[in-house]
């Protein structure tokens, strides 16, 4: 053994050499980083560089939007911008950069995304001056609509903003407007009205609902939202956030559960839904085997390649339960620039350069996706969802923008699946959000 | 899953060591101790330059980010930003995590239930192989499936079990009107680890067979001479023979079985685009979700301490299997 010894120990104070290094790595990681002040952002910035990272793949409409903003803005004022199109993974590949002081100058994503990893972490800069950037005359605080801002969800913990949006999705009860014109004459206003169209539907022999049972996202909008309506937005968040678990047995929570369990137990879903394969059940729907489908504004760009010929896109909201008013889904996909980037004068000024009219019309008209714009127009196919979220008087965030660690996937998706694939009643579910919320406080809090 | 590669690497090590360690040391040898051939003492100069570099970026690649995979198990973290010491909570709560343990339950399937299954398939392929003409081609076929992106599985399998799919096509002209609910949340993972013994076998089989192809003919005709069955070939001539061969691949099944990651992602949750339900998650799922699953704030040390403690549970089944397998190594 004593050779072993001899042989190991200069091998141990290797790994001792290594390890240390390691650890002050770490240690400079767990440095809070300065909380960056706004800056002004009006001077010029020719001959500068940033490096952005972005969401898109070469080749999708929203890339070809933003490439052209790119060299527009390179034009324009002189500095270059060396792009990555890195795809959805970029948050990923954002949160080690984030240790290092190798950072990205530009990211985007969606607030869902960014904000765990740069935005609740404090590690994004304050884009203060970004919403006070004139365009053509109007500041980027005036086009981006103030319901979409009014409840802070772009804000850290220094109450600045972090993230500007450029674009939005939503969601809607989708159909086919050439085949069920009745539902976009008269579209259903209240969860009664809507059993009845289920109804109907169900009668013609036609199955009413399609959807795909193996995402846990899809399956719990029909919970959240119901919820949302009987008590407003922010009630998800807030019964999740309620470490006694007591919010569970407020009866409105058990009655969003069994809106749910009516339509599963009323036969509405179209038969398999629970044993299927994204993106089985859209196809279908898409192919007019189902009449409607919850799902995102990106519906019909997602489905324009398999849709029966003639099909025309048209969605209504989640109809109303209670008396509160109807908030509309808007999820935001937008920039934030970290705080240890060097060129924050120029990459910020990027992110308020797409704000402009010419690209969020782009965005609207060749991307057919939704421009954070107002004003901007958009594709005939997503007009409806456009429109709902026009007149909504408030908006709430997917899942109610509830991200606390491992809850969604861990407490809410498997039991929320379980209700809405069948296997268990809302009484049933109720009580198991109640006794698994507890314990995951108990853990977490 | 480091330390598992190590663990074959240092017993394979150890037979030799006793006798040639001694001699070289720098001290006096003991006493009645006979010193070490040239060859050893050779051998030992070697050592440091020809281990050494393999031994300085397997540091670095390996045990320092495992080392530091176990700092960070200790604290709150979201992959940046403060970190916050919390000590072994983490780990606390993993063990009391219902779904923890079931995940790790799934690894131990894969690890002991896909593991018989294929073990057994590719002997029984192996023996009746040997004998097959065309065995060539048959061994390329059978390896083929192994060669294929898991992600391919994912999509065949909603392809053959939609409701709309092949499996029921096929089951409808014989009056099965309400056939199985194959992808139902519960059928996922038996689906998996059927996927995986029919994948995986054919790896195997080809490994065993490259052990089986070198016993010299003329212990089979000892066999035939002496009357043997099939079953005793196998027993006292083919099992003893390809032992070496069978241990090696036994470990190679245990370190990969514990790493099955991207079959259970793509199978669920719409070929990777969600999170897969929770009833087929495996540990190694456990540990991406907890940190990468894009629908909450990442929990680092979470996830790290259920890697830590996958790690350390292998490295003892491995080290427990090694135990199990030993046997004198027959020369032939």
């Amino acid at each position: 053994m004593g050779k072993t010894a001899r042989h190991l120990r200069p091998l141990a104070a290797l790994l001792g050499a290594a390890l240390a290094l390691s650890t002050t790595a770490c240690g400079g990681a767990t440095d809070a980083s300065p909380a960056a002040d706004a800056v002004d952002i009006s001077g010029s910035i020719s001959g500068q560089t940033i490096n952005y990272w972005s969401m898109w793949k070469d080749g999708e409409p929203q890339q070809k939007v933003i490439a052209t903003a790119i060299s527009d803005f390179e034009k324009e004022t002189g500095a270059k911008v060396s792009v990555q199109w890195q795809g959805r993974s970029n948050t990923e590949k954002l949160v080690p950069a984030l240790n290092t002081n190798n950072v990205p100058d530009l990211v985007d994503g969606t607030l869902a995304k960014l904000a765990p990893v740069i935005g609740d972490t404090g590690q994004a800069s304050p884009l203060t001056s970004v919403y006070s950037y004139g365009l053509d005359g109007k500041t980027v605080s005036s086009v981006i609509p103030e319901k979409f801002t009014s409840n802070g969800v772009f804000k850290g913990e220094d109450g600045q903003p972090w993230m500007v949006p450029y674009s939005i999705s939503s969601d809607g009860i989708w159909f086919d407007a050439a085949k069920h014109p009745e539902l976009k004459a008269k579209p259903p206003a209240t969860w009664d009205e809507f059993m009845e169209v289920l109804d109907k539907l169900k009668a013609s022999g036609a199955a009413p609902i399609a959807a795909d049972g193996d995402i846990a996202g899809y399956n719990s909008t029909w919970f959240v939202t119901a919820l949302l309506r009987l008590k407003g937005a922010g009630s998800f968040n807030a019964l999740a956030e309620d470490k006694s678990g007591a919010g569970w047995d407020d009866p409105a929570v058990l009655e969003a559960a069994q809106k749910v369990e009516s339509l599963v137990k009323g036969g509405y879903l179209n038969s398999g839904y629970n044993a299927s394969k994204f993106p089985a059940q859209q196809q279908l729907w898409a192919n007019g085997d189902a009449a409607l489908i919850l799902n995102g504004s990106w519906t019909p760009t997602e489905t324009g390649s398999y849709a029966a010929p003639g099909f025309e896109y048209s969605s209504f909201q989640f109809p109303a339960i209670g008396d509160k008013p109807a908030s509309a889904r808007v999820d935001f996909i937008g920039f934030a620039v970290p705080a240890k980037s060097k060129n924050q004068v120029p990459a910020q000024r990027l992110a308020a350069f797409l704000l402009d009219a010419k690209y969020q019309n782009a965005l609207g008209t060749d991307a057919k996706v939704l421009p954070v714009r107002q004003d901007a127009p958009v594709d005939p196919a997503v007009a409806s969802v456009k429109a709902a979220i026009d007149a909504a008087p408030a908006t709430h965030l997917q899942n109610d923008g509830v991200t606390f660690p491992g809850y969604t996937e861990k407490v809410f998706f498997p039991r929320d699946d379980e209700l809405f694939l069948g296997k268990t009643t809302a009484a049933e579910f109720v009580a198991k959000m109640k006794e698994a919320q507890i314990q995951y406080w108990k853990d977490n809090g | 899953m480091s330390l598992g590669l190590k663990e074959p690497r240092a017993s394979k090590a150890s037979p030799q060591n006793p006798a040639s360690r001694k001699p070289a040391s720098r001290k006096a040898p003991a006493q009645g101790r006979q010193p070490g051939s040239s060859i050893d003492v050779q051998r030992k100069k070697l050592l440091f330059p020809f281990v050494g570099p393999a031994f300085v970026l397997y540091t670095v690649l390996f045990i320092v980010p495992a080392l530091g995979a176990v700092w960070i198990s200790l604290h709150k973290w979201a992959g940046s930003g403060p970190m916050k010491f919390v000590g072994l909570d983490n780990y606390g709560r993993i063990f009391r995590d219902p779904l923890f343990l079931s995940s790790f339950g799934n690894t131990l399937l894969l690890l002991f239930v896909v593991g018989t299954a294929i073990f057994v398939l590719a002997f029984a392929m192996t023996l009746v192989l040997r004998d097959m003409a065309g065995k060539k081609v048959v061994r390329n076929v059978i390896f083929f499936p192994h060669l294929i992106n898991a992600l391919v599985f994912g999509v065949l399998a909603g392809f053959i079990f939609n409701p709309g799919g092949m499996v029921n096509s096929l089951l409808a002209p014989f009056g099965v009107t309400d056939p199985p609910k194959w992808l139902a949340q519960d059928n996922i993972f038996p689906l998996i680890m059927v996927t995986l013994v029919c994948t995986t076998t054919g790896y195997f089989t080809t490994i065993l067979m490259a052990g089986v192809d070198r016993i010299p003919p003329y212990y089979y005709e000892d066999c035939a001479l002496a009357g043997a069955t099939a079953f005793q070939r196998l027993r006292y001539v083919i099992l003893p023979l390809t032992w070496d061969v069978f241990g090696t691949c036994a470990v190679l099944w245990t370190i990969s079985s514990v790493k099955i990651f991207e079959i259970v992602w793509v199978f669920g949750g719409s070929s990777g685009a969600g999170v897969p339900p929770t009833q087929s998650w495996t540990a190694a799922v456990y540990t991406y979700v907890n940190a990468f699953s894009g629908q909450s704030t990442p929990a680092y040390g979470a996830a790290t301490a259920s890697a830590v403690l996958s790690l350390a549970l292998i490295s003892v089944l491995v080290v427990l299997l090694r135990r199990a397998m030993r046997r004198d190594a027959v020369e032939f």
